[in-house]
């Protein structure tokens, strides 16, 4: 039952302001963002082409991705504008002194 | 007005103390002007796809990759940070069958542009990249299907950019605005808040109510709007000085009621309408004026919270609402303590509202790199100001400002007399766009 337990995934330190991190979870990449309303997690390749969101750019709540621009709301995954049409995964966050937890939202199975 | 600026405790700066009216006329504005969608389209054609408009501020593009789309119209425009020391602006519109590349208007990255329909893409400075089944286009070449550029320069901290392929240098174009702004970079401040907002009227009745200060004493119940001072520097830019913290009972003898005339407000009154600042002292000292101390007061408080040294800032820079214009649509405040930038432009292709972006733009310290702007509130034209709460004092004036739009739009189409009349002095700016107006829509421009 690993998709439902919180796991350490990076300290605070680690995470500056205004900018993500790409970490390993249960061998899934998961992008967490430094956020002015906070942190947030979400999966890290774009829903349209699989492209890396970790090699785009955070902005505010927005990320966009480096190959076609798309723009997703880090707070929810929403995909915000073309290409990408279908949301991220969004995962929950917690923040206990200066560790990072993640608890990974099951994994949607492709045509499913 | 000029006597107050010349007689400060700390005297204005000498692109303040310059005066510059003529009288441009006093012929009617035909009332078509705000209300025809015929004039409206005829406006994107002649105007909007030819005069310098700013797009974003530089920095909404630190980095190469960064975007900013600009919508003007049935417009678009990408403008790109294309590498460290470049910004380019190019047609927001894919040049296979012209699907607009990139969505709504604001900031963005990306390392290429990639049109969500076919997949052809361009990299940042607009040359082709790539073009999925090459084969079936040998009649595309890399030179006829680049992207469209658009001209873009700087100026002030802001990108400014031009749809007209034939326009003049942005220099041209700005008259006095670099000369007098060279006592007051904008490009050393950052944006402290963004506020954008939908009015419902036609972009210039809407941008008229912030062009004169003849309307504070009935819009604002305030007793200074007689207190201004009104230039023309030529046919783009003109400017009010409004000052803040004085008043003349002399210049309100014909207005209606004894309200603000008699007895008139002592220095103490004075201090306390400034209060909403938020100032040290609550009293004015013997001797001094109520504007003194609230520049001195401002001076150390404003200069502590930013990291700013303004011990050498005149009282008029200090407190003074002064507003420069540039036409069409753009307004900049060099002031301290009310340190605009607006915006007013059609909201999308509707003659009947209009979009006002208000920019509160902040000293930053000496050598200090701009953080990141933050994201736009948006408020709908039934939203008041003071849902946004980065405005602080601020709300409620606007408010107060744009409380008239939609009475003056709907009674533009009901009056049966055909134009509006404006004052010789105190709407002598507003008679300038109308005249540099009419050369655009002439083709003369």
């Amino acid at each position: 039952m690993s998709d439902s337990t919180s796991v350490r995934v990076a300290s605070l330190r680690q995470l500056t302001p205004g900018k993500t991190l790409c970490v390993d979870v249960d061998d899934r990449e998961v992008l967490l963002c430094h956020t002015p309303e906070g942190i947030f997690a979400i999966d890290n390749l774009c829903t349209h082409s699989a492209a890396r969101l970790c090699e785009g750019k955070l902005k505010g709540v927005r990320v966009f991705c480096p190959l076609h621009g798309a723009a997703f709301d880090v707070r929810d995954g929403a995909a915000l504008t073309r290409p990408a049409v279908r949301p991220l995964a969004s995962h929950r966050v917690t923040v206990d002194g200066d560790d990072i937890s993640v608890t990974l939202t099951p994994q949607v199975v492709a045509g499913g | 007005m000029a006597d107050t600026l010349a007689t400060d405790a700390r005297t204005a700066d000498s692109p303040l103390l310059e005066e510059s009216y003529e009288f441009l006329g006093d012929g009617d504005i035909p009332c078509s002007r705000y209300t025809s969608s015929t004039f409206a389209r005829q406006e994107f054609e002649r105007l909007w796809a030819r005069c310098w408009q700013w797009a974003c501020r530089e920095e909404h593009l630190p980095d190469a990759g960064d975007n900013y789309v600009y919508d003007i119209g049935p417009y678009s425009v990408i403008v790109v940070r294309s590498d460290e020391d470049t910004i380019e602006a190019f047609i927001n519109s894919c040049t296979h069958r012209g699907t607009r590349i990139l969505g709504g208007e604001g900031t963005g990255y990306t390392t290429q542009f990639t049109c969500p329909f076919h997949g052809w893409s361009w990299s940042l400075d607009g040359a082709l990249l790539e073009l999925p089944g090459r084969w079936d286009f040998p009649h595309v070449c890399e030179e006829s299907h680049k992207l469209q550029p658009v001209a873009c320069e700087r100026w002030g901290g802001f990108v400014f950019i031009n749809l007209d392929p034939d326009a003049r240098p942005l220099g041209e174009y700005l008259d006095v605005l670099p000369a007098h702004f060279n006592h007051f970079p904008l490009e050393q401040r950052r944006i402290r808040a963004h506020v954008q907002k939908v009015l419902p009227a036609n972009w210039k009745a809407a941008q008229e109510a912030f062009m004169e200060a003849y309307h504070n004493f009935e819009t604002h119940d305030a007793p200074n709007g007689a207190n201004a001072q009104y230039d023309v520097f030529g046919k783009y830019v003109s400017r009010f000085i409004h000052t803040i913290g004085n008043y003349s009972p002399e210049s309100l003898s014909d207005y209606p009621g004894d309200k603000w005339r008699a007895p008139p407000l002592t220095e103490n009154e004075m201090l306390q309408i400034l209060s909403v600042f938020g100032l040290d002292h609550e009293d004015v000292p013997e001797g001094e004026t109520a504007r003194a101390i609230a520049a001195r007061d401002l001076r150390v408080r404003l200069g502590k919270s930013w990291g700013v040294d303004l011990s050498q800032a005149s009282d008029s820079l200090m407190l003074d609402s002064i507003e420069y214009h540039l036409f069409p649509n753009m307004f900049f405040f060099p002031g301290i303590t009310v340190p605009m930038v607006y915006r007013f432009r059609p909201n999308g292709e509707d003659v009947d509202s209009s979009l006002f972006d208000i920019l509160i733009l902040e000293p930053l310290p000496e050598g200090a790199r701009h953080p990141e702007p933050p994201e736009p509130v948006h408020l709908t034209a039934e939203q008041s100001y003071t849902e946004a709460e980065v405005l602080s004092w601020l709300a409620p004036v606007y408010d107060e400002d744009t409380g008239n739009l939609a009475l003056q739009q709907q009674g533009l189409k009901s009056s049966r007399k055909p134009g509006i009349t404006l004052g010789n002095y105190q709407e002598v700016r507003i008679r300038r766009v109308h005249l540099t107006m009419d050369e655009f829509m002439a083709g003369d421009e």
